[in-house]
């Protein structure tokens, strides 16, 4: 049984419609990301899957949940917290405010502070905390009440390499305990932590589904063989008169009744006796996905 | 019941830490000291600066303890206010405007928690900055004009909580109905303004919650006429009920536009 399911969401803010006829689930213990360009309606879904917005139609259901906001954890893009509280200060409060049991509430804040990396700084007060602390501390009370759900909007766009490295390593280990729906547009990362994909264009899902039924569907019917040096490639070149593209080294070639497999690629290179380096299929990363999705222009 | 309790805490942290549980305090004493203690120095204060003609001669009138209060009452009624409603009229857009509410009502948290917990620490600060105004105003007062029958002095001040419940109830709910500046006008209106209408054309009655500070000093006068004094008090009463409840449906109303 599926966790979360939304179903037929639309919003519309007077003739402008954010959110188009939106239909999904979410299993439990998977990791979904909301992948689409600025304006697609990523953070207003999930505004509406936290409560915060009424949706105009359609309807978010959450197992066994009346009340959404008890299952859920959220973190918004720009999380802000009250300057004059502390940390510790500011996650026991929010534990409470999310009935976290009374006696948990000191031990619990804690140990959630000391696994996001704040463990250092939990009396400090939240005004001088930097980009990347405010990140933690917005993880940390996304998840101080163990939530079933948890939301997380762009959660590592606003940070440098390295802290959304260090950020995107506690997802991936959040992702053994708890479920979670991302937005990102930072694909990159989307690649290494997500069962299931959603492309919102314009404020319509346009493709879902997981990520390897997706990289599958949009493989390119290419392959990619790279040379060693040039003149084996303009000797392959030379050597067919399929439809092929070069650059350097590179050369691709379509699947064609000549080519209709990496085998009889590799026969024909040896029968040239190329200096290749590799052959390869061509896989659609999740940046070209997204770039003929979202219809902008074609990658390669 | 704990989620109110939680937010209360919240509420009194922040007045704490910036301060407000102090300054204002310190705004109203200040107010309360200087009628007594001005009008008591008028003629040295006169002679020390000079510029009276030779020969002038004053009348300063004669003036009564509770015509003192009176004059607190006026000072806190006037400043006070705007500098209370200053403060508490942002409460719950801001929150809003800036984002941090976006935290708290993500979570199973109801909006009467939310706005009772607001609405309670306003009072709270408005209710102990009045209280020690009118300690200091009575301070000097009793020392320099004469004593004030103590249990009038309370019935006056509980009369004058009444009035900040309301004013308070009015200005949270002003918040959570409007953006900051929209609910500065409306609230500016009905409170300052409205006493200030209500000395002008109010003669035509008796009853309405602007009259009630001056009800409140008029106890310790012994001019107040006690049926007109109890009616008012129903009314104020009842219209803060009103405001909180339109406080409480617009926060929840309004829930939705949290800066995400």
């Amino acid at each position: 049984m599926s966790l979360l399911r939304v179903d037929n969401l639309t919003k519309n803010y007077g003739s402008n419609t954010v959110v188009n006829n939106v239909s999904f689930t979410i299993e439990p213990f998977t990791s979904t990301a909301l992948i689409g360009p600025n304006g697609a309606g990523k953070t207003t879904i999930m505004s509406i899957i936290t409560g915060l917005l009424h949706p105009t139609s359609g309807k978010v259901f959450i197992e066994d949940y009346d009340d959404i906001r008890e299952a859920i954890g959220f973190l918004p893009q720009y999380p802000q917290f009250y300057p004059w509280l502390t940390a510790l200060e500011y996650v026991e409060m929010v534990a409470n405010l999310s009935g976290v049991a009374a006696k948990e509430i000191r031990s619990r804040s804690m140990k959630t502070l000391e696994y996001v990396g704040l463990g250092k700084v939990i009396h400090k007060k939240t005004a001088t905390f930097s980009g990347g602390m405010k990140q933690r501390l917005g993880i940390a009370q996304a998840i101080v009440h163990e939530p079933r759900l948890l939301l997380l909007d762009e959660p590592v766009s606003a940070l440098d390499p390295i802290g959304r490295q260090e950020v995107m390593d506690l997802l991936k280990e959040l992702q053994q305990e708890t479920t979670i729906l991302y937005s990102t547009h930072i694909l990159h990362d989307a690649e290494k932590m997500t069962d299931q994909v959603l492309f919102l264009k314009e404020g319509k899902l346009v493709e879902q589904g997981s990520l390897i039924d997706i990289q599958q569907k949009y493989a390119e019917s290419k392959y990619m063989i790279q040379f060693a040096s040039e003149q084996s490639a303009t000797t392959f070149c030379n050597s067919t008169n399929r439809n092929i593209e070069r650059q350097g080294v590179y050369v691709y070639v379509d699947v064609s009744e000549q080519f209709p497999s990496i085998t009889a690629i590799m026969q024909h290179l040896l029968a040239l006796q190329a200096d290749i380096v590799k052959v390869e299929r061509v896989i659609a990363s999740l940046d070209q996905i997204f770039m003929k999705v979202a219809g902008t222009s074609e990658a390669i | 019941m704990r989620q109110f309790n939680v937010l209360l805490k919240k509420e009194f942290l922040e007045c704490w830490r910036s301060f407000k549980l102090l300054w204002i305090p310190l705004v109203f004493i200040s107010l309360g000291v200087s009628d007594p203690i001005m009008n008591y120095y008028m003629s040295d204060i006169l002679a020390a600066v000079g510029n009276v003609p030779e020969g002038f001669e004053m009348m300063l009138p004669e003036l009564k303890p509770a015509d003192l209060l009176l004059a607190a009452t006026g000072q806190f009624q006037l400043v006070g206010l705007i500098v209370l409603i200053a403060v508490f009229v942002g409460t719950i857009s801001r929150e809003r405007l800036n984002g941090t509410a976006t935290l708290i009502y993500v979570r199973p948290i109801s909006a009467t928690s939310v706005f009772m917990s607001k609405w309670v620490m306003a009072s709270i600060v408005g209710m102990l900055s009045a209280l020690l105004g009118y300690a200091g105003s009575l301070y000097y007062t009793s020392f320099l004009y004469g004593s004030i029958n103590f249990a009038d002095f309370i019935a006056m001040i509980l009369t004058y909580f009444v009035w900040i419940l309301f004013v308070m109830a009015v200005t949270v709910a002003m918040s959570a109905s409007f953006s900051a500046s929209i609910a500065v006008a409306i609230t500016i209106f009905i409170l300052p303004i409205g006493i200030i209408l209500d000395s002008i054309i109010g003669s035509f009655w008796h009853w309405t919650p602007w009259k009630l500070a001056n009800y409140g000093a008029g106890i310790v006068a012994g001019t107040v006429d006690a049926n007109y004094y109890w009616k008012t008090l129903t009314i104020t009463l009842l219209l803060t009920a009103i405001f909180i409840a339109i406080g409480i449906f617009a926060t929840n109303r309004n829930r939705q536009l949290t800066k995400v």
